[in-house]
């Protein structure tokens, strides 16, 4: 073992390194991400990593793996786990041969956008172990563990990080990789076990589903992972917690003594995961305390839990946490609120100093709503959109244009304003039939980035092609699913793709799906961009724009050559034109003319297409 | 020992590479250290912070409200955000460096001016130690980069104990970018001479 500085998402990888193991597939998502960019173009022999079109395919090629033995892995975040769910639960029922692990990392706190889902509940829903790392060192040991339970049980278990661990870095004790084991793959033709065929099949594999969720809790007990402390007296406080939680617990105990605040010896549960529920410990803690705090983020599965364990233990213990309102369902946690529950829960006065102080000064910071990078193709796109809109005499307020995920999204903010939905990967394109279908009777446009496309876009376009519906799909092609740090995807150039693997053109799977028409232009060209999206919402039936363009970012990384651009100070008026429409970073106000910083600007040139007074130039031009 | 440290700014201007560099030196002195970045979509210019948690063994990754033992802000406007963490008595770094929005550069929105944030920090106890954007030198004619400059005023100016001395923070830079070391060094003393030479008051007039 040596220590080692490592992120939490690199100590999940490297602890399913060690565990041998043999797949590891996933799809980009703050903040699962790192755990597949820290193996990629690794050198390692025997052991397949991937990014896959989405979170299901990424699930089912590792379920398959594991299905003849392998040891495999899937990551992804929150909102991953709701597209690969489908197949994860007909695995959990199937149940596997090899360790099959999959990592989700929450985002209580709501770091990254999406929806603060609390994933535990999909690990009841599936009865799923779920193991919840709650510091680096644990996230190395607790996925090593994870496919020793996994095979074990013979069923699939995910490992749970929040969005303070996944990123976290700091030291851990980890070791060598250790080789995937490289048998002869274990062929098992089980239609009783790999098939729903038939009620009986499928309620013996729900029997048995509850069956290994029961053994794992047995496991786990025996294990000791879980740490109950029992305080030598009889009665008074019990803090259970779990995950990252467990810092927060101990850290409010030394805040607390810190500030000389009384504290009385406490009972205390300190879990490392939430299902399947440690019921024994919970009877224990139970029978022991008269007061019980319960400290998990987001919903009250613990609690809850205690909650109906007092009812049938027939004990009277008074509960403290989200149900009477001490603690909330919203947001991540930190010691001081941890604290003021334990001050609340032994009717103690809680000290100044762990109240969050009245003032408020972040209310005066200045808004910094987040546009695209200088030289983004995207912007050349929304500044497209707005003007044919405007061209063809159409207000903003009323032409719908759906967003989707990725950095396509940045269209809702200044000085765009386009876009008017967000729900999730790949909504875009049916819910612009669906207003469409709910009676809107102006045009409809959808947007969508190539990465999303590909993951979930496809169908949406399919459906509207079959249902002849009129509709202009605007699909921004950068080449990179860029938003989570450049990852590669099926339309990535070859250099970027790993050896043996291939690009896709989208031009031709989108041609190939039978769309009423296709332009593809060049975002950077506004007046060709423009003239397309004009004469596609023009057109009858389902129309695709494709915008294609690299993302400047990646771009400007591999050295493309481009045209610097130069601001003629003699006949910048200072309008303001530039600023107001294309909003691009390197561009500010300078006091006689504006100036543009080389150091971002990639000569994108889409200032030049909307200066009036011609002012910006190529330089030397 | 234990020191929890708060830095906050704006993508692109190093808060994460500075936090990168304490947390290095504290890894090999064998000082505990927990490291947490929000970065959000920091690369577009959004918000950054960086949570560095020293020296305590067990520790959750959030700093709670009026705890951070030393409070370093990159960005005017952004240091409001981080007002609330700064335990009342511990010193507050703030870097006068504006990044007007756009709104603000057209005139649509406001902006915070340096009193007001100055008084801010001190109604939270904080004690301020401003450093002004101005005194970033130039090295070989071109500026040096202000993360490492305002990681040498955090040595200079405030009394936060670390663990370690700015002399193990120069030998960290030295090994990590061996090809800059002569202008990083140099952006590094500088900061650390240039601090503290602020009245502070001044600025809340």
């Amino acid at each position: 073992m040596t220590a080692k500085m490592v992120s939490g998402n690199e100590a999940i990888a490297l602890g399913a390194l060690r565990a041998g193991v043999k797949v590891v597939s996933g799809y980009p998502g703050t903040p699962s991400t790192e755990v597949i960019t820290s193996l990629w173009n690794k050198d390692l022999p025997g052991t397949s990593v991937e990014w896959s079109t989405n979170e299901k395919v990424a699930f089912e090629v590792a379920a398959a793996s594991a299905m003849v033995g392998s040891r495999a892995m899937c990551t992804m975040k929150m909102s991953g786990v709701n597209v690969a769910y489908d197949s994860i639960i007909g695995i959990a029922y199937s149940g596997c041969t090899g360790g099959l692990v999959i990592y989700v990392a929450d985002d209580p706190g709501v770091n990254a956008g999406m929806c603060e889902q609390d994933s535990r509940d999909f690990a009841v829903m599936a009865d799923m172990p779920m193991l919840e790392p709650g510091t680096l060192q644990e996230a190395y040991d607790l996925t090593q563990y994870a496919f020793e339970l996994s095979e074990a049980i013979q069923s699939p278990v995910f490992i749970r990080s929040t969005t303070n661990v996944a990123q976290s870095h700091g030291m851990a004790d980890v070791a060598e990789r250790v080789l995937p084991v490289n048998e002869k793959p274990m062929l098992e033709r089980n239609i009783a076990k790999y098939t729903k065929a038939g009620a009986v099949i499928a309620m013996n594999q729900h029997r048995e589903l509850l069956e290994r969720l029961e053994k794992a809790k047995e496991l786990i007990a025996a294990k000791q992972l879980n740490r109950l402390k029992l305080s030598k007296q009889p009665g008074g406080l019990g803090i259970v917690s779990v995950g990252v939680v467990n810092g927060y617990v101990e850290e409010a105990l030394s805040i607390a003594d810190e500030l000389r605040i009384p504290l009385p010896e406490i009972s205390s549960l300190q879990l490392i995961n939430t299902i399947p529920f440690a019921v024994d410990e919970m009877k224990q803690l139970l029978k022991h305390c008269s007061t019980v705090l319960v400290a998990e983020e987001l919903e009250p599965l613990l609690e809850n839990r205690l909650y109906m364990e007092a009812y049938k233990l027939g004990v009277k213990v008074e509960f403290v946490g989200k149900n009477d309102a001490t603690f909330s369902r919203i947001g991540e946690y930190d010691a001081k609120l941890v604290l003021k529950g334990i001050c609340k829960a032994l009717h103690l006065t809680c000290p100044e100093e762990v109240l969050p102080p009245v003032i408020q000064p972040e209310q005066h910071c200045a808004a910094r709503p987040i546009t695209t990078c200088a030289g983004c193709p995207h912007r050349g796109t929304y500044m497209a959109i707005n003007k044919a809109l405007r061209n063809l005499k159409f207000k903003s307020n009323e032409i719908i244009v759906t967003g989707d995920i990725g950095c396509t999204i940045l269209g809702i903010n200044p000085p765009f304003n386009t876009l008017w939905t967000e729900v999730s990967m790949g909504a875009s394109i049916p819910m612009a039939q669906g207003f469409i279908y709910g009676g809107v009777q102006k045009p409809v446009l959808a947007t969508i980035g190539d990465s999303t496309f590909f993951h979930a876009g496809i169908p949406g376009l399919i459906n509207a092609i079959q249902h002849n519906v009129n509709l202009t799909v605007v699909v921004m092609d950068n080449g990179w699913t860029a938003m989570t740090g450049m990852q590669v995807n099926p339309g990535t150039i070859p250099d970027y793709q790993q050896a043996s693997c291939r690009q896709l053109d989208l031009e031709k799977v989108i041609a190939g799906l039978g769309v009423d028409h296709l332009i593809t232009v060049d975002p950077y060209d506004l007046k060709a961009t423009t003239a397309a999206i004009e004469k596609s919402i023009a057109l009858p039936g389902v129309k695709v724009v494709l915008a294609r363009r690299e993302c400047a970012i990646q771009a400007a990384r591999r050295k493309v050559a481009y045209e610097p651009i130069e601001v003629n100070i003699e006949k910048c008026t200072r309008c303001k034109s530039c600023i107001v429409i294309t909003g691009c970073p390197a561009i500010s106000l300078g006091e006689h003319a504006i100036t543009i910083d080389r150091a971002q600007c990639n000569g994108c040139g889409l200032c030049m297409a909307v200066c009036p007074t011609a002012a910006i130039v190529k330089e030397g031009k | 020992m234990s020191c929890d440290i708060y830095i906050v700014g704006v993508g692109g201007q190093g808060v994460l590479t500075i936090a990168e560099i304490i947390s290095s030196v504290a890894f090999k002195k064998g000082i505990p250290c927990n490291f947490y970045p929000t970065k959000g979509m920091a690369q577009r210019g959004g918000f950054v912070k960086a949570q560095l948690r020293l020296g305590r063994k067990t520790v959750g990754p959030n700093i709670p409200q009026q705890e951070a033992d030393l409070v370093v802000s990159m960005e005017l406007s952004e240091s409001l955000k981080a007002i609330r963490y700064v335990k009342p008595g511990a010193d507050f770094l703030l870097y006068g460096s504006k990044w007007e929005p756009t709104a603000v550069m057209l005139g649509k929105a406001s902006y915070p001016a340096l009193a007001q944030v100055g008084k801010e920090v001190k109604a939270a106890g904080g004690k301020l130690h401003y450093l002004s954007p101005e005194l970033l030198p130039e090295f070989q004619g071109k500026q040096v980069r202000d993360n490492l400059f305002v990681l040498g005023a955090i040595f200079g100016s405030t009394g936060v104990a670390m663990g370690f001395t700015a002399e193990e923070v120069l030998e960290d830079i030295t090994h990590r970018w061996p090809k800059a070391a002569e202008q990083n060094l140099f952006a590094l003393r500088a900061g650390m001479n240039a601090a503290a030479k602020e009245a502070v008051d001044d600025i809340l007039v």
